[in-house]
């Protein structure tokens, strides 16, 4: 584990709202290597993208860490100045969103926006980082880049826009790029040249990518490593081939089985009963125990820890 | 699935919507957006017709105008013999207690301030259906029917999931007992272990209420789950459709094969090279001449640049509309017709 780039411990994130706090993620850990895909996968309200957010430093004003530490290689992130955190960011920890629109400033050209970030952190002049902004649109596949330099967000389609956003994040080499769910926004067709892209990215740089998602079709092309969280947590951790071919948490069981198959129809779905529960009336005990089909009495009274079956495959329940 | 063979429930044929996009007053632009583009199809009783496409390919526009929604600007829609778009705004609120619709949001489609006994209620209410206590029951009855609790009547619809708003949405369709529902995107906003509830539940009023669907939907594991033939769009036309096994396992469409192949497959042993189709859809207001997937079609002829491909009965009920269809390899059954590069 001496390998490892990103660290987190026993994450809490809380948010203020009228009725006090509400806590999301209560108690995530895991880490991501050099050069490996981690993979997060979970439903709305698993506190996924929460954990990503406060990863950056860039949770909303009501809401923040209140326990747990973020070890990015030598570096406390808990105890970064704004400053430091800037820096951070952009140079050595980059984000991908799901609607680049929202990320992408609409009044600036993609240009103005790919040469800002290079002038910052690298003390570029204009040209240098107009040269090296129309290299890395060209890297991700955008045809034309000059022209697209001069181009302003809306101008742009979805796919051509997550790729801006790629070459952006890119542009500093960063040693782990986040991306919060990527490809949803996009046409399966798109989709797919966007995921191509990404595995090539890692195949080409060293660089670590850690993906957020609640598609299991997405987590299976592009991950080495998967989390799966529930109601704020982390209930199963596993590489890739172990996962899909042992899966133990009886929600990643169902959440397997609920997804249609496109090549093995079946006539009806699994399906998980229930939804979610809310964060600010968690059950005690397991927090999937409503849902669950295996869950008693037993299940109720005590919140299992995340054990691990075997050197790196952990789960959280008593009853597997 | 009681899918009645022959018996036609609607009939779409040389459908067309075009938007009038022109801008400038004195300067005129004149530009029209041609989102659906002369379909033709056939709806059969009790089955449910997949149409699957991505973004901007006219799908949703062809459920707004079987709805009666949208006025076509030519064609014609055949619902129990009467055309849909010639109908007059009476004849079009008589039609609709048999012609439904599930929206993908069901949160912006219901209205806030009412509650679920309301909002249930309403269309049975608008059509003079019922009042009083026959209408609490039969409110009752429909909640019972997609899943809900009685006591649940009073709520509004924040106060409810996702997946349960997509229920009362359900419930409201269900109300006026309809003949066909037209589901736009109706799971797709839906995390997946609700998908698969919403899912199981369309199966099975199906069965119960002798119902069709038109599934409109860009998801294709899921269309391919809930349907029993599947047409794919492109640029407002239908360009295959095919029974839906028939359409998953032997594509004879260069575009339905790409589809196909760039659903990311839930298993990281099936992982592979993408056969990627190169750059997006072009814009419906300025399409291509000739086929309009030739830009995009790895095996574009240059025939396929001129003329338009016609949509054509191929094989028994596969129709497609390509000049050089895809050769299916177990049984070559298109020996005529020469796979190219």
């Amino acid at each position: 584990m001496n390998n490892s780039l990103l660290k987190v411990e026993n994450l809490k994130v809380r948010f203020k709202t009228e009725d006090g706090y509400v806590s999301t993620v209560n108690g995530v850990t895991f880490d991501v290597e050099k050069g490996e895909t981690l993979a997060i996968v979970g439903e709305s309200g698993s506190g996924k993208s929460v954990t990503s957010l406060a990863l950056m430093g860039i949770l909303p004003a009501n809401g923040e860490v209140y326990e747990g530490d973020i070890h990015f290689e030598d570096k406390d992130l808990r105890n970064l100045s704004k400053k430091q955190y800037r820096e951070l960011r952009g140079q050595e920890i980059a984000m991908i969103f799901q609607e680049p629109m929202t990320a992408l400033n609409p009044v600036f050209t993609i240009g103005y926006q790919l040469r800002e970030t290079l002038i910052l952190h690298y003390k570029m002049s204009k040209e240098q980082a107009q040269k090296k902004g129309i290299e890395m649109l060209e890297t991700v596949g955008i045809p034309d880049a000059e022209k697209v330099m001069g181009r302003f967000p809306h101008q742009l389609s979805g796919g051509m826009r997550q790729r801006v956003m790629i070459a952006m994040a890119l542009s500093c080499n960063p040693k782990l790029l986040i991306a919060d769910e990527p490809t949803t926004a996009l046409d399966v067709t798109i989709q797919a040249q966007i995921l191509t892209l990404l595995r090539n990215l890692k195949e080409k740089s060293n660089t670590s990518i850690m993906i957020i998602t609640h598609d299991l079709g997405v987590v299976a092309e592009l991950a080495d490593r998967v989390i799966v969280m529930y109601a704020g947590e982390v209930v199963e951790e596993a590489p890739i081939y172990e996962l899909f071919e042992n899966p133990l948490h009886p929600y990643t069981k169902g959440l397997m089985a609920s997804i249609p198959k496109i090549h093995d129809v079946v006539d009806e779905l699994y399906s998980i009963e229930g939804t979610v529960p809310n964060p600010a009336d968690m059950p005690t005990g397991c927090k999937f125990f409503p849902r669950c089909p295996i869950g008693d009495i037993e299940c109720t009274k005590i919140h299992p820890p995340l054990e691990y079956v075997s050197e790196n495959h952990a789960k959280r329940c008593i009853k597997v | 699935m009681n899918v009645v063979e022959d018996q036609v429930i609607m009939e779409v044929t040389n459908l067309k919507k075009h938007f009038d996009m022109s801008k400038g007053f004195i300067k005129k632009t004149k530009t029209i957006v041609r989102a659906v583009d002369g379909l033709n199809f056939k709806v059969y009783k009790g089955e449910t017709l997949g149409i699957v496409g991505e973004s901007g390919c006219g799908k949703s526009t062809t459920g707004s105008l079987m709805l009666g929604l949208l006025d076509a600007t030519e064609g014609h829609i055949y619902f129990q013999d009467q055309d849909i778009a010639g109908m007059t705004q009476e004849e079009l609120r008589k039609a609709r207690r048999d012609l439904q619709v599930i929206f993908q949001d069901p949160y912006s489609s219901l209205n806030p301030r009412m509650t679920v006994e309301e909002l249930v209620g309403e269309p049975l209410l608008v059509h003079g259906l019922a009042s009083g206590k026959e209408l609490k029951k039969q409110v009752s009855e429909l909640l019972k029917l997609v899943g809900l609790r009685e006591h649940q009547m009073k709520l509004y619809p924040h106060e409810f999931s996702g997946g349960q708003r997509q229920r009362i949405g359900i419930a409201r369709a269900l109300a006026l007992k309809p003949k066909v529902i037209v589901c736009d995107e109706a799971v797709s906003a839906l995390d997946v272990s609700i998908q698969a509830q919403i899912l199981n539940l369309l199966k099975k009023l199906q069965k119960e209420m002798d119902l069709t669907y038109i599934f409109i939907a860009h998801g294709l594991p899921a269309v391919r789950h809930i349907s029993d033939r599947i047409g794919v769009m492109y640029l407002g036309k239908m360009v295959e459709l095919a029974d839906r096994d028939e359409l998953f396992e032997h594509p004879l469409h260069p575009y339905t094969h790409a589809l196909l192949d760039s659903v990311p497959i839930p298993d990281p042993r099936l992982r592979k090279e993408h056969q990627l189709i190169k750059g997006e859809i072009p814009s419906p207001s300025n399409p291509p001449p000739g086929c309009p997937f030739h830009p995009r079609c790895p095996y574009a002829q240059a025939k396929c640049e001129i003329d338009m491909p016609e949509y054509r009965e191929i094989l028994p009920a596969h129709f497609v509309a390509c000049h050089y269809p895809l050769v299916n390899e177990d049984t070559n059954v298109l020996p005529d017709i020469k796979k190219v590069k």
